[in-house]
């Protein structure tokens, strides 16, 4: 029996044809994944069924839920339908405490019409324990980790009583023995009858959760397979269309003298008073090297890097440069040191979405494309104009807006805004989060031919599977300090978590 | 933008003929247009850039009063307009500085410093107009160069100069950089401190200046100058397309956001419509653009 039908659904935006004549079933109890890379309409198909995007004029098709037919044209509508989404972004109310959180507009009323805290309370309670958390709902979930606030999501999800959820790469920011835990949780709700649609980019997880895979590309049906079936290359080909060969590119280098090294760096933590998140962290790395730096999320890995950078006070430490020690208090100073730095959020602190393409990736350089402040435009096109070419960044024209690019277009625009300022030393926060598999594998590619040109890159990533497979070397992060190094013959996943979790 | 205004235009000319007349076109439109141009350039500036200025207001008054009094005190006149747009500077530097170090939100320090200086302007003036100026003094605006009245041809050179700063040099770029997203543009090694004290400097000073030029064309300087001006020439910025939410506008769309709102006004004047119906219309366009402008940016960002 199908709980939900999608029958030849199109969506266009203006002439943009986004999603052709799509169907997707889903059946009961059943976890279903949609795959495809960036631009597929993944997203698209998701936000029409639960009413983000109106069911108007620009859209096609048929959409039966239990039997009937449905259209949205709120996400509300879609709530009380029984459809709830969980969102990739952690969409909490930081300051509002998880009680709050999770019966956001639907809070029960007493008879006098006033909201009644006690079921709100027990409400929430219950539903977390349900879900193996046991927590204070009282304390606002801005002291709460990511894994945790996602957990409070769900529960928040729950308490609408869905008969279907989506949840869009909800992984994102989660780490391993996190993500193992939100798919037992996944696994736990089918057993009570909920069934999923997942979505995510991260091949692993989804070929371990889904009964069934759907895979889309430029809009339409490209493919499904039963789980029988699930063939790791077969589903990549199908996503992007031809075959990757070498999902990690080898390379052979010789590693050189030392490039940077850090000594005692202590970070203060961001969000809790008098706390450090990172105490007397050491490392470093050579010319050419790979290194990973493995931890978990809220491990300080980020904060570290950016405190390196700059971008973050430090409470103390030291920096040395090819020896040297060098002082760096705004990223300013560490771009012109030759140390660059790439965000782990794109859209926080990456891009800037209100500017174009070409803007965005000379941002770093506009000191050396103008004299005297007057702007070399021709310059700033050629230089621009190069790296698109040199990156294979696609789009129709450079002075286009940066949100027309799928999210790995833009994530190579703004690695060619660092790359232009000719670094020797690059951070990598998340290179990969959130683009496809056929961008990941082109940022894997640039990741060693900069190596081999002899720039030390410092990569954190939460796929480990990735982290183990591009870097030299590891320094793992636990309990706030850099706690020990490995060499890339005597890692493995299970060695690497271990130590992340401070078990060693 | 252009389009509706030149459609206007025609229509207000076919009612009501004074409206193209040389005299009307010259001296009340361009002339009045310029008064507010001067400040609205600066004011682009700031809204491209994420913040906003209420100061300007009171700034303007400053400025003529400073470069009153100094006249009045025999100080020569290029000095004392030197002293004026000094004042200018330093206010809107004071601006600049306490919302970097201390984080405050521009909206209620430039609120804040909109107060002081209207202050200090009643304090050092007892709310008297500073008179009588010089008529070497009263001759800068007066006079007319090629039949238009000087302060028409500087707010022109002003808009050139403005323009070429904004497209072609980098302090126009980290503007709509900062104003786009503060944190890439400090992250891709921008100084964006240095960038806003710079805006709001620049912005006290053309705030100054076209005080000054009032209390030339006045022959005084009036304590209360400038009272609610800021207002008029947010509206005229935001209506020539430039964002509230920062990281986009153009000077261009200011000269034509500010030619507009006073056409409006003229032509309403000239179609012999209240002074009380002006206020409300123009209100509604501004809610208009504004709306515009929100359409727009959630287009730009629907994919």
């Amino acid at each position: 029996m199908a709980l939900l039908e999608m029958k030849n659904v199109s969506k266009r935006f203006g002439n943009l044809m986004v999603l052709d004549n799509v169907d997707v079933e889903l059946r009961s109890h059943e976890t279903l994944a949609i795959l495809g890379g960036n631009g597929a309409g993944k997203s698209t198909l998701m936000r029409i069924l639960n009413g983000t995007y109106p069911y108007d004029a620009a859209c096609s098709g048929q959409i039966i839920l239990d039997g009937k037919e449905v259209y949205f044209s709120t996400a509300r509508d879609a709530e009380e339908a029984g459809i709830v989404m969980i969102y990739q972004e952690i969409n909490l109310q930081l300051d509002l405490n998880a009680a709050e959180n999770i019966y956001m507009g639907i809070f029960p009323r007493s008879n006098l019409g006033s909201i009644d805290w006690k079921t709100v309370k027990r409400g929430a309670e219950d539903i977390l324990q349900n879900l193996g958390v046991d927590i204070d709902v009282n304390i606002p979930v801005r002291s709460f980790g990511a894994s945790m606030q996602q957990q409070i999501c769900i529960a928040r999800a729950l308490v609408r009583k869905p008969k279907l959820l989506i949840l869009d790469e909800p992984t994102s920011c989660l780490t391993e023995t996190e993500t193992v835990r939100l798919m037992e949780t996944i696994r736990q709700l089918k057993r009570q009858g909920i069934s999923s649609i997942y979505i995510s980019h991260k091949l692993n997880e989804v070929m371990d959760i889904a009964d069934r895979i759907v895979i889309l590309r430029d809009g339409k049906n490209a493919s499904a397979y039963e789980k029988a079936d699930f063939d790791a290359d077969r589903i990549v080909e199908d996503m992007i269309g031809r075959s990757i060969s070498n999902m990690y590119p080898k390379v052979d280098k010789t590693l050189k003298e030392e490039a940077l090294r850090i000594e005692n760096f202590t970070v203060a933590h961001p969000y809790a008073r008098n706390k450090n998140i990172m105490e007397n962290a050491s490392f470093f790395i050579r010319k050419g090297e790979v290194l990973g730096l493995a931890g978990l999320v809220g491990s300080g890995r980020s904060e570290l890097l950016r405190a390196i950078f700059g971008a973050i006070p430090k409470h103390s430490g030291k920096v040395f440069i090819e020896g040297k020690e060098c002082e760096i208090r705004e990223p300013a100073q560490a771009l012109r040191l030759g140390l660059g730095y790439l965000t782990e959020d794109r859209k926080l602190d990456g891009i800037i979405s209100t500017m174009n393409i070409k803007e965005n990736m000379t941002l770093a350089i506009l000191k050396k494309l103008s004299r005297l402040q007057v702007m070399d435009h021709k310059q700033e096109n050629a230089i621009a104009q190069q790296y698109a070419g040199s990156l294979n960044i696609k789009f129709r024209g450079i002075n286009d807006g940066i949100m027309s690019l799928s999210g790995g277009n833009q994530q190579k625009v703004v690695l060619s805004k660092l790359l232009m300022s000719h670094l020797k030393i690059l951070f990598l926060d998340e290179p990969t989060r959130g683009i496809d598999v056929g961008a990941k594998n082109e940022i894997y590619k640039i990741i060693n031919d900069l190596a081999k040109e002899g720039m030390s890159i410092v990569i954190v990533s939460s796929e480990l599977a990735e982290l183990l497979e591009i870097c030299d070397r590891f320094v793992i992060l636990s309990k706030g300090t850099t706690r020990r190094e490995m060499d890339k013959d005597e890692v493995t996943e299970h060695k690497v978590l271990h130590a992340c979790s401070g078990l060693d | 933008m252009i389009i509706p205004v030149l459609l206007f235009t025609v229509v207000v000319a076919f009612i009501n003929p004074t409206f193209i007349t040389k005299a009307n076109v010259i001296n009340n439109i361009l002339r009045s247009s310029s008064f507010s141009l001067i400040t609205a350039l600066g004011m682009t500036f700031v809204m491209i850039g994420g913040g906003i200025d209420l100061s300007v207001g009171s700034i303007m008054g400053l400025g003529g009063v400073v470069t009153g009094i100094s006249i009045q005190a025999n100080i020569p006149i290029p000095v004392s307009i030197l002293l004026g747009i000094l004042v200018g500077v330093i206010f809107g530097l004071i601006n600049g500085l306490a919302i970097v170090k201390f984080n405050l939100a521009p909206i209620m320090m430039t609120l804040g410093m909109q107060y002081v200086a209207r202050g200090i302007i009643y304090i050092v003036t007892q709310g008297a107009p500073v008179y009588p100026l010089p008529a070497e003094f009263q001759s800068i605006e007066q006079n007319s160069v090629l039949g238009m009245p000087t302060v028409c041809w500087f707010a022109l050179l002003l808009a050139v100069l403005m323009l070429f700063i904004q497209t072609q040099t980098r302090f126009g770029r980290a503007t709509y950089a900062i104003g786009g997203n503060p944190e890439s543009a400090r992250l891709s090694g921008i100084n964006v401190g240095i960038t806003k004290c710079v805006i709001y400097s620049m912005t006290g000073a053309f705030a100054a200046l076209a005080g000054i030029f009032m209390a030339s064309r006045l022959g005084s300087a009036q304590a209360g100058y400038g009272q609610g001006s800021e207002m008029m020439i947010i509206a005229a910025v935001v209506i020539g397309g430039t964002s509230t939410f920062g990281g986009s506008g153009t000077i261009l769309g200011t000269i034509i956001g500010v030619l507009f709102t006073n056409i409006l006004s003229n032509s309403m004047t000239l179609l012999k419509i209240s002074m009380y119906w002006q206020t409300l219309v123009i209100g509604l366009i501004l809610i208009l653009a504004v709306l515009l402008d929100g359409y727009k940016r959630k287009k730009s960002t629907a994919m």
